[in-house]
């Protein structure tokens, strides 16, 4: 009875004690910085050390850009609220103001969007047509980038 | 003339010294055991009767108490404790690797989904702002 309990009990700490000591070992190191990303895309895309470091040369300087303008673009939805939200308690638009946050938008938009495309057409540049393959099964919710690039 | 002290002993043509010997105590049981002279007859099919007696003790005997006898026997053994150990870490080893694929698979989506909203600042908006 006395040796039966202890060799479960043996074979339970085994167990727990393999189990997480390989977790913490290969447990993956998880980061949402931009290094930690381009860490993620040279493993997943098997990219050389030449072509890592050509991406992470044209992440970086676009970097900067891309988070003002993704800052824009959250101001413009808060500024969209305050129109809807002035337009449901006065039922009243001031539509010159309208047409200036619209044109305002409008441009914003194509502006980010050619920033994504040009930036997505400079890291496909670099890769092999596999990796490209795969960089943009990756990218392909980011549309309409997929259609303007080449194959 | 009467003896009345220790009784001698005398050893003739031996060197026994049977004076040193004291005489042993008597027992209780003694008088008991030099009554039980005739030894009874067994009664007919003794080894029959026993062995029906084991047969039913093996027969009423609860099935999960069987089971947890063959298993402490299983478990004295040496080589299947030590096998039993062996197999839990292996049990082990395998449900981490499980694990880390599960996570790497989830960190993977999570991280493409982080680049996604890095090279894409409309991303967040609704698809019907999306167009310039």
């Amino acid at each position: 009875m006395k040796r039966l309990l202890l060799t479960l009990a043996l074979g339970l700490i085994a167990g727990i004690g393999s189990h997480l000591a390989y977790y913490r070992f290969h447990e993956p190191a998880g980061t949402d910085t931009l290094e930690g990303q381009l860490a993620w895309m040279k493993t997943e895309l098997k990219l050389t050390d030449r072509q890592f470091a050509r991406i992470k040369e044209l992440h970086q300087a676009s970097h900067p850009k891309l988070r003002a303008m993704a800052a824009q673009v959250a101001q413009m939805q808060l500024e969209f609220g305050e129109f809807e939200r002035s337009r449901r308690t006065t039922d009243q638009v001031d539509f010159l103001e309208f047409a200036r946050f619209v044109e305002i938008r409008r441009n914003l938009n194509r502006a980010c969007l050619d920033s994504t495309r040009q930036l997505v057409l400079a890291s496909a540049e670099v890769m092999t047509p596999d990796q490209r393959q795969q960089y943009l099964a990756l990218v392909a919710n980011a549309e309409p980038l997929v259609g303007s690039l080449p194959n | 003339m009467k003896d009345l002290g220790r009784p001698r002993c005398y050893a003739s043509g031996h060197n026994f010294n049977f004076c040193a010997m004291k005489p042993p105590p008597t027992d209780p049981l003694d008088p008991l055991l030099d009554r039980w002279s005739e030894v009874p007859e067994p009664p007919p099919r003794l080894a029959a009767n026993v062995w029906q007696r084991i047969a039913t003790g093996e027969k009423s005997r609860d099935p999960a108490t069987g089971w947890w006898l063959s298993l402490q026997d299983w478990f004295a053994r040496p080589v299947f404790a030590t096998g039993f150990v062996v197999a839990c870490a292996f049990l082990g080893l395998f449900l981490a690797e499980l694990r880390v694929s599960h996570v790497q698979r989830e960190r993977s989506a999570q991280l493409a989904r982080s680049y996604l909203l890095l090279i894409d600042p409309l991303l967040n908006t609704p698809p019907a702002d999306r167009k310039p």
